[in-house]
């Protein structure tokens, strides 16, 4: 029976595909659940509205690899009359070093939902003035992960932490660096809280010499480290929560729901925000600046970025937090679905608590001085 | 008493074979049991719920799963009808002939194994975007081809290696022109090494996604790339059920191999 | 006749040439410049020293990973090809014949993907041994680490090479054989001193393909193993996904390269010392 299905379906493919009249292109940086929401959910939905247009959704893998994927394929097309993607889904600092590097398009002034997002993630992705070239598709945050039956009352703060890992060596685990931004927001973090001064580090500007300050922090993450479990990466972390492993782990909060929701981790799973905070980052819709599709692709954000389609797509469908601006969100969504949002970690805790990365040179700092310090 | 430690070394072996089938299909059965977990968490030793949700999802008629598998398939045949053209000559004349520079071209056929880079595939790409190849079948053929080629290369010239050569004198004796003793000689008795060895050019284009990211996306994609995306982002069970048909194909295409290998198969395979 | 059959082989090799140098080799070159290049532009080995720098353990890692995973590789397979040609109990030839094959088929990130919840702490092997009672849960530890991908790639390559060596120990003279096992010799004696010399260079073919296969893996390193230390692939994935920096990554590619050119040219070395032919 698979034979046959496969002899058709080969064959149907040396037929011929009929292409459709016009096709739009989107590519998204990220987890399988944002290819597939573009897939299944905007597709269609844009489909319908403009008849003969053909969405196709490709994804590049998460983290900041599958932005910096876009980045590559978008720099190799730089000799080309037209780039192939019209629409990309990318991360902040992809973000920034596309627009420094001219290959996305200034549109967000002929798209009117653009004005539903006021937040600073608009305007600055790590530094860079990104505003008129993106919008944000939704928020995600990190925060500790903890199993609330193996740990009663979870530390609040990062000094807590550490000292609760001294006492329970081996049920901490993090994802060290590389393999997934969990992990290097968990770093991150640890420098906002042991490293000085974190607002400089968020807002700049930037001093190359910020960085020696960082060596006492670093030598105490060694230190931290023979105590914790490295996992590989963001889904190893939620993996080994899953297991019961490690009783805590630094997660993205959405990956923590879609995981729950999917029965991947166990019911008493709980979120923890702890002070001085953690980063989290926005993901961004963008169009290349080659764009053969400007018009479509600017229809398809108008879509994507509308309080009905944020409220059932991006709240609702997958627990992303809002890319514009939450108060227009207001008599879209039922009280039940905004409020799941925020059972552990409330609006009070995001608002202080929920930090920008840092800026990009340094993020790069942290990230090389870890390697240097830390991991070798 | 011969009997008994006769008897006790059977034992041994069939428990030798039982722990090395734990060890071969248990993460098989593991990467079956995910493909039909719908919950499944700590403390539990099995899944808590069974059921084909992720099925249905892989196969959702938005999904492009099949068409990828199609894709995918069809890639890898043309990959190996391209490597073995290459690398029949290219076999033969590094076993047999006296070629320049030998183990500088055995170890150039290693290269595009052996440097992982994405670096490359960016600046393949560039080439390819201003040839106006870049998102075809084609196009992404060539770079499967160029990726396992090392596999044809190498294994191909031990093939020819082991040809008898005094089977070929014999044919040169009788009057056969080179030629002729080429294809009906030696080509015939090298074919079983060869065959094999578009095997592994087969299941290497199966498993590679870098390539054809940049090269075929988002004209042409492939299962692998599906595969790849649901794995990093740890959706096990979508993984798991991409890879289970990927399996598929590959069955097949040794099996259908199989059929040209008759009993002493693999007996030249790199020899 | 000399000159020609030199013409005719470099016509003949012509062809797969001209594809790995126009897909490998061209682009090889920016990467090349790239490694070379320090950051005010000119010919610099900065690139190389930061890579040493900052991933010397990671580069001593990866050797030892690759070379015992071909060293246990290497024995599983000489184990699973000695049984398959010397064994004499047919059910167990059999059944090991129907079984050993499956890993081949399926690929690395899938291999990566199915180990990573097979050998984790309270994954299905552990849970396996103490459902069996072979050990208490206390016991179990997570083998997500060196362990774990060792375990993989051998898992993975292991029905590469017996794949291989069964073929060529199938072709090899039975006569010798029969005659080693009547003078009294065990079988492992015949495998052993027999038979293996015999097939020593398609062993070798087949674990040389299999380190160059393991150096260039990066899933399962990245999906098995916690990243410190890691191996040079996530490494070098690193670099251009969090920094970029395509100079250092592209340092840390030669350096790959040269490791497995380096296996390449000790077997080459050996299988032309040999006899002309490998």
């Amino acid at each position: 029976m698979r034979i046959f299905t496969l002899a058709c379906s080969l064959a149907a493919l040396i037929v011929a595909s009929p292409l459709s009249a016009q096709t739009l292109n989107v590519a998204s940086a990220g987890d399988q659940n944002m290819v597939d929401y573009v897939k299944d959910y905007l597709g269609p939905m844009f489909e319908k509205a403009h008849p003969g247009v053909k969405v196709v959704s490709v994804g590049t893998g998460p983290g900041d690899a599958g932005s910096q994927k876009i980045y590559e394929k978008l720099d190799a097309q730089k000799g080309s009359p037209t780039t192939d993607f019209d629409v990309v889904v990318i991360h902040q600092k992809g973000a920034g070093q596309m627009v420094k590097e001219g290959l996305l398009a200034k549109y967000t002034a002929n798209v009117e939902t653009a004005k539903l997002a006021t937040g600073d993630a608009a305007k600055n992705a790590l530094g860079t003035d990104v505003s008129g070239f993106v919008i944000p598709m939704f928020q995600s945050q990190t925060a500790l992960a903890y199993n609330a039956d193996m740990l009663k009352t979870p530390p609040a703060t990062f000094a807590e932490l550490a000292d609760w890992v001294k006492k329970n060596p081996k049920q901490f685990g993090y994802n060290g660096i590389k393999g997934g931004m969990s992990g290097v927001s968990f770093v991150a973090g640890w420098v906002y809280a042991f490293g000085g001064d974190a607002d400089k580090l968020i807002k700049g500007p930037y001093d190359a010499a910020t960085k020696a300050s960082w060596d006492k922090a670093f030598a105490d993450l060694k230190e931290f480290n023979k105590n914790a479990v490295i996992t590989p990466g963001n889904a190893g972390t939620l993996d080994m929560l899953n297991r019961g492993e490690i009783a805590i782990g630094p997660v993205w909060v959405d990956m923590f729901y879609s995981w729950q929701a999917d029965g991947k981790l166990p019911p008493n799973m709980k979120l923890k925000l702890v002070s001085p905070g953690m980063p989290g980052q926005p993901m961004y819709y963008a169009v290349p600046e080659k764009s053969a599709q400007k018009k479509l692709a600017e229809a398809f954000i108008a879509l994507a970025t509308s309080p009905q389609v944020q409220a059932d797509g991006i709240v609702k469908k997958f627990n992303w937090y809002p890319g514009i601006d939450a108060k227009n969100l207001e008599g879209k969504l039922d009280k039940a679905a905004w409020d799941k949002l925020f059972t552990d970690v409330t609006p009070a805790d995001l608002s202080q608590n929920g930090k920008p990365f840092p800026i990009a040179p340094y993020f790069n700092d942290i990230l090389e001085g870890y390697e240097r310090k830390v991991a070798n | 008493m011969i009997r008994v430690a006769s008897g006790f070394r059977m034992l041994l072996a069939a428990f030798a074979l039982a722990a090395f089938a734990f060890f071969l299909i248990g993460p098989l059965v593991n990467l079956a049991l995910w493909s039909v977990a719908e919950r499944w968490y700590t403390p539990y030793k099995l899944p808590v719920v069974y059921g084909t949700r992720y099925w249905e999802q892989v196969f959702r008629p938005t999904g492009d799963a099949m068409a990828s598998l199609a894709t995918s398939v069809w890639i890898a045949v043309l990959t190996v009808l391209v490597a073995l053209a290459l690398s029949i000559p290219a076999g033969y004349a590094l076993a047999r002939l006296r070629l320049p520079a030998r183990a500088f071209f055995m170890i150039l056929f290693l290269l595009p194994q052996a440097f992982p880079s994405v670096a490359i595939y960016i600046n393949v790409a560039r080439v390819f975007y201003q040839l106006g190849i870049n998102g075809t079948v084609f196009a992404v053929v060539l770079v499967h081809a160029a990726h396992g080629l090392v596999y044809s290369v190498w294994i191909a010239a031990a093939a020819f290696a082991a040809v008898d050569k005094d089977l070929e004198l014999a044919a040169r004796n009788i009057g056969a022109s080179p030629f002729k003793t080429f294809t009906s000689v030696t080509l015939p008795l090298a074919a079983p090494g060869i065959v094999a060895s578009g095997i592994f050019v087969f299941l290497e284009s199966l498993d590679e996604f870098t390539g054809t990211f940049f090269v075929g996306v988002p004209q042409v994609t492939t299962l692998p790339l599906l595969l790849y995306n649901a794995a990093m982002g740890g959706n096990y069970q979508v993984a798991s059920i991409t890879a289970l048909i990927l399996l598929v194909p590959s069955v097949l295409f040794m099996l259908f191999i199989e059929r040209f290998l008759r009993a002493d198969v693999l007996a030249k395979v790199g020899a | 006749m000399s000159l020609s059959q030199r013409h005719l082989a470099l016509l003949l090799i012509a062809p797969g040439f001209a594809l790995v140098a126009a897909l490998f080799l061209y682009p090889l070159c920016f990467s090349l410049i790239s490694a070379f290049t320090g950051p005010q532009g000119g010919f610099s080995l900065q690139a190389f020293a930061k890579a040493w720098e900052l991933y010397s353990g990671d580069i001593v890692f990866t050797v030892v990973i690759v070379v015992a995973s071909c060293l246990l590789t290497a024995l599983l397979a000489i184990v699973i090809a000695g049984t398959l040609t010397l064994g004499e109990n047919r059910y167990i030839v059999g059944t090991l014949k129907a079984l050993y094959r499956w890993p081949l088929f399926i690929p690395f990130i899938v291999a990566a993907q199915c180990m990573r919840t097979f050998l984790a702490k309270n994954g299905l092997m552990n849970n396996t041994f103490v459902s069996l009672g072979l050990m208490e849960p206390l016991q179990a530890v997570s083998f997500l680490d060196w362990r774990g991908i060792i375990a993989t790639f051998v898992w993975k390559q292991t029905p590469f090479v017996a794949l291989l060596l069964a073929g060529a120990l199938a072709s090899i003279d039975r006569a010798t054989l029969e005659a080693g096992r009547n003078l009294g010799a065990s079988r492992l004696r015949v495998l052993v001193e027999l038979a293996l010399p015999q097939v020593m260079p398609q062993l070798l073919v087949a674990l040389v393909l299999s380190f160059v296969t393991m150096l260039s893996v990066l899933s399962v390193p990245m999906m098995v193993a916690g990243s410190q230390p890691t191996m040079l692939t996530v490494d070098m994935a690193f670099r251009i996904n969090a920094y970029g920096d395509y100079a250092t990554a592209n340092a840390l590619g030669v350096i790959t390269y040269l490791i497995s050119a380096g296996a390449a040219i000790i077997y080459l070395k050996r299988g032309m010392s040999k006899e002309g032919t490998p």
